[in-house]
């Protein structure tokens, strides 16, 4: 039910492009619903999550 | 032999890492032969890191020619890595992959991917796997990287 995707920003610009990465780390959830920018904790990462699970 | 790309230092790095391998890993590779740059890097990379330990093992597929086994695993990239467990015979996908050549940073995260998949457990607190069993659709995470 879950698949963690790690991705190499500069060898798919176009994906990085479509969900505006600019820094490192940020994390894309279900294609863009959600976003988490940086190295963040766990709870916070969850609490995202559940926000755009939800949508 | 092309020359090797992990020196001995850190061979005997991850070899102390992998004292901790618990149950056995599979790494399943999928490359192209057209349009990338980091395949064979990235080949070679993961055949050095499998040789090091015997609880792990390496499956090389073309993203084209194997493409049943790509959509089995939600592959859609090269060079695409699915760090599995392994179960006998039996593979068991855990949905944790990465995309692009695991170098630099992402090197050391690559050795603890095998080691989290060896462990058998997530390592995540009790909340966040009370709601995460519950999920009634597919959660697909993306996280993007650099090497540096």
């Amino acid at each position: 039910m879950i698949r963690a995707e790690g991705v190499e920003a500069m060898e798919f610009p176009e994906l990085s492009d479509r969900y505006g990465v600019s820094g490192v780390p940020q994390t894309t959830i279900n294609d863009g619903t959600g976003t988490v920018v940086g190295a963040v904790p766990e709870q916070n990462l969850l609490a995202e999550i559940m926000r755009a699970v939800a949508k | 032999m092309p020359e090797k790309l992990l020196n001995d230092l850190i061979i005997g790095q991850i070899r102390e890492a992998f004292t901790n391998l618990k149950e056995p890993v599979v790494i399943l590779f999928f490359g192209s032969r057209e349009n990338c740059d980091y395949c064979d890097d990235t080949r070679q990379l993961l055949d050095e890191v499998v040789a090091i330990d015997e609880k792990l093992t390496l499956n090389m597929y073309d993203i084209d020619t194997d493409h049943e086994v790509a959509k089995l695993y939600h592959v859609d990239k090269t060079p695409g890595i699915v760090i599995a467990a392994k179960n006998g015979d039996q593979i068991i996908d855990l949905g944790i992959q990465y995309s692009g050549i695991p170098s630099g940073h992402e090197f050391s995260t690559l050795i603890q991917d095998i080691l989290l998949v060896s462990g058998r457990d997530s390592g995540l607190n009790p909340q966040s796997r009370e709601y995460l069993k519950n999920l009634q659709k597919l959660l697909h995470l993306q996280v993007f990287v650099t090497p540096t």
